[in-house]
């Protein structure tokens, strides 16, 4: 019985110095959670790692789950001992709400030859609308249609300028009915035509760098759409015609 | 006997616990952030081919893998560029046409954002997203 236990133990200890011998990389944080400012354009998330085995440990692929992120690394061979990071990219772009990405890391560490990183940017936008169209059918009475701009609280936005890219709209900008809300009424001038504009909205703040937002007003033919009658309809991007200013909140 | 069954009751929820935790704790960085697609909002490629014409198809994934292929007629409107993409395919939008908007493959999430969008910012109807995505399409051609 004794000798059976001593063995046991001996078992346990040797496994406790198999374990010991191997490389291990000890990641400080495998998931990251971010809360990029409204005007910027990348999240960057930083993944510090040590090798806190023995034995050196080498990075064979670093692959982010979608191409608007990107991952480094520092080295290709992690020493014992060694610390370094893995710096993964999100690029924002036009992206709002919770976005989640992963980098996947493989190995040669047996014991763990692959790892999940996990980057969590909480994105809230300059600007939100809804809906981004408004649309009339042929011969439908022209009466204004809103879209609501909500701004973040953060842009103390106080005016918006918006323009239509054809004349066949017009567009007006008053304070909503919560803070940092407006509505924009677009009307059509007639409703006879298939006509398509881009509204051009852009935020007055001094946060604001430039950005430009785009909703869209259409009259929709008059028949189910076919390809030729697409095709017809006016879509004047380059002239802002009808523009309008909201009054100060 | 009564109190015996719950005990082995017990015994077997506890049992049931042991790999459970295992798996939570080896699993812990494989979390699926993706909440499945409720089955009305998939369309598969069979079913978008009977639809014929009356299909407008949206491709979300990036700029260079639409230039590379895509389907024939898609309309390219992904989250990198969306401020600039939106009006355009609002433009080519009508009505009676339903929406299918695909991505690289199933494992992919670009689809049913952009399709989220669609419904919940331009308020659009009929926006469906295509199983198995552009992968699936290329099988199903072979």
């Amino acid at each position: 019985m004794n000798t059976n236990f001593s063995r046991l133990i001996g078992v346990f200890a040797l496994a406790a110095l198999v374990q010991s011998a191997r490389a291990e990389l000890k990641w400080e944080q495998t998931s990251v959670d971010l809360r990029p400012a409204f005007n910027d354009k990348q999240a960057v998330a930083h993944f510090k790692y040590e090798n806190v085995g023995n034995t050196p440990v080498h990075f064979k692929s670093v692959h982010a789950s979608c191409g608007c992120t990107t991952a480094q690394t520092q080295n290709e061979q992690v020493a014992p001992g060694q610390k370094g990071e893995i710096t993964a990219t999100f690029n924002i772009g036009g992206r709002t709400g919770t976005q989640v990405k992963t980098v996947t890391v493989q190995t040669d560490d047996p014991e763990r030859s692959s790892i999940v990183l996990t980057l969590k940017a909480v994105i809230t936008p300059l600007l939100e609308f809804q809906p981004t169209l408004v649309y009339w059918q042929n011969g439908e009475e022209p009466k204004p249609k809103i879209i609501t701009a909500k701004a973040n609280k953060d842009a103390a936005i106080k005016k918006l300028d918006v323009s239509s890219s054809t004349p066949d709209f017009t567009a007006k900008v008053d304070a909503g009915s919560a803070p940092n809300e407006f509505r924009i009424s677009v009307q059509p001038r007639d409703t006879t035509k298939a006509v398509y504009a881009t509204l051009t909205i852009k935020p007055d703040s001094p946060a604001n760098t430039g950005n430009m937002f785009s909703a869209a007003a259409r009259v929709m033919p008059s028949a189910p759409a076919s390809k030729s009658t697409l095709s017809t309809i006016r879509h004047d991007l380059a002239t802002p015609a009808a523009t309008a200013a909201s009054p100060s909140q | 006997m009564k109190a015996s069954a719950v005990r082995q009751a017990l015994l077997l929820i506890a049992l049931a616990f042991v790999p459970a935790i295992g798996e939570a704790i080896y699993f812990r960085d494989k979390v699926s952030w993706q909440s499945p697609i409720p089955a009305s909002e998939l369309v598969t490629v069979d079913q978008a081919r009977s639809w014929g014409d009356n299909v407008i198809w949206v491709d979300a994934r990036a700029d260079n893998e639409f230039e590379r292929d895509h389907i024939p007629g898609a309309i390219l409107l992904n989250e990198d560029r969306w401020n600039e993409l939106l009006p355009h395919f609002l433009g080519q939008w009508s009505p009676e046409r339903k929406i299918i908007v695909y991505c690289s493959a199933q494992s992919c999430n670009a689809s049913r954002e952009v399709a989220k969008r669609l419904r919940d910012e331009a308020q659009l109807k009929n926006v469906f997203v295509l199983d198995g995505g552009w992968e699936e399409w290329l099988k199903d051609k072979r």
